[in-house]
């Protein structure tokens, strides 16, 4: 049913992309339930637990009356240095460790290489963090770079720590939604924003 | 009017590229020194030892309110270094820039992505 109603119309590619542990994955997770009733990957406190790009199709979002379908990529985290001994304190071995840090920085790579074929990205950033860093700014300045259109998320906003003023003063030409994919907190922002963008 | 970097003692013109972007050696801390005083500045600074240059860089950081950040990634002609099993360091810009994928193993040793590189020239024409 579904090939007859799109045949012939090429989906947008949306990207999520941040740095590790920002919460892709969250709001992959919470978008694919909002709107297909399941999830799209794991998730964990263990830094670079998405290591491979995970795709999900054919994702219909709805808001005011105005709708908008695209297939959603969500991306391991940008990293510029990645150290098996950070995962040892959450408890892995080292082979296992060593092992994530090797898929991870190949998952660097792989982010990279997709970004070309987004028509839209949505960046995460963990509103608890500074947001000046390397890995933010060569994110939102490689995406301008591109024409690329661009939706600043700042995600965890439920957290004591977060700071939404920082990263608004941090990307002024930018539009910053702050979130909390986890709690689903302002999310009707985020879609009415999101159908802006794509639009 | 130059400017000296607090940590290496290294001198800038002003309008310099490097007073945006940070030093060579990372600092991003800058003496703004009058002409006439550059003499007796340059006297002074060199006399800091690298406790106090680092001491200085801390107490500004503190003063802005702000934490260190981690010193930026830049590699050489490699796009990936390789220090030890399980320790990476990886230089975004060249990813981003579309870079052949080069990894140093060690000092004087490469491998570079050959198939990669050709794949992204053919599909870049």
């Amino acid at each position: 049913m579904f090939s007859n109603l799109f045949k012939g119309k090429r989906h947008i590619k949306l990207g999520i992309y941040g740095p590790p542990n920002s919460g892709k994955t969250t709001i992959a997770n919470r978008i694919c339930k909002d709107w297909l009733g399941e999830e799209m990957g794991s998730v964990s406190a263990v830094p670079h637990e998405t290591r491979e790009v995970n795709i999900k199709e054919k994702i219909t979002v709805k808001h005011k009356g105005k709708d908008i379908t695209f297939n959603l990529i969500d991306t391991p985290g940008i990293a510029t240095r990645i150290d098996f001994e950070d995962f040892l304190k959450y408890g892995l071995s080292e082979k296992e460790a060593k092992k994530r840090a090797k898929e991870a920085t190949k998952g660097v790579i792989d982010a990279i290489k997709w970004l070309d074929d987004m028509d839209c990205v949505i960046a995460v950033l963990d509103s608890t963090l500074n947001p000046y860093n390397q890995v933010n700014i060569t994110i939102v300045g490689n995406l301008a770079a591109r024409d690329i259109p661009v939706l600043i998320c700042a995600n965890k906003i439920d957290k004591k720590k977060s700071n939404i003023k920082k990263i608004e003063a941090a990307f002024p030409q930018y539009e910053v939604i702050p979130i909390s994919a986890l709690k689903g907190t302002n999310m009707e922002e985020f879609y009415e924003s999101l159908i802006r963008v794509l639009k | 009017m130059p400017h000296q970097c607090v940590r290496c003692g290294n001198m800038y013109e002003d309008a310099s590229k490097e007073i945006l972007k940070g030093c060579n050696c990372g600092g991003k801390f800058f003496f703004f020194i009058k002409k006439e005083s550059m003499q007796q500045m340059q006297e002074i600074t060199s006399q800091l030892t690298e406790d106090d240059k680092k001491q200085m860089e801390q107490d500004a950081f503190e003063l802005i309110g702000e934490e260190e950040t981690e010193k930026p990634v830049v590699l050489d002609l490699e796009s990936i270094r390789m220090l030890k099993p399980g320790k990476f360091e990886i230089d975004l810009v060249d990813l981003f820039k579309g870079a052949p994928l080069v990894y140093k193993l060690d000092e004087g040793r490469y491998i570079i992505d050959v198939a990669t590189t050709f794949k992204s020239l053919s599909k870049k024409k």
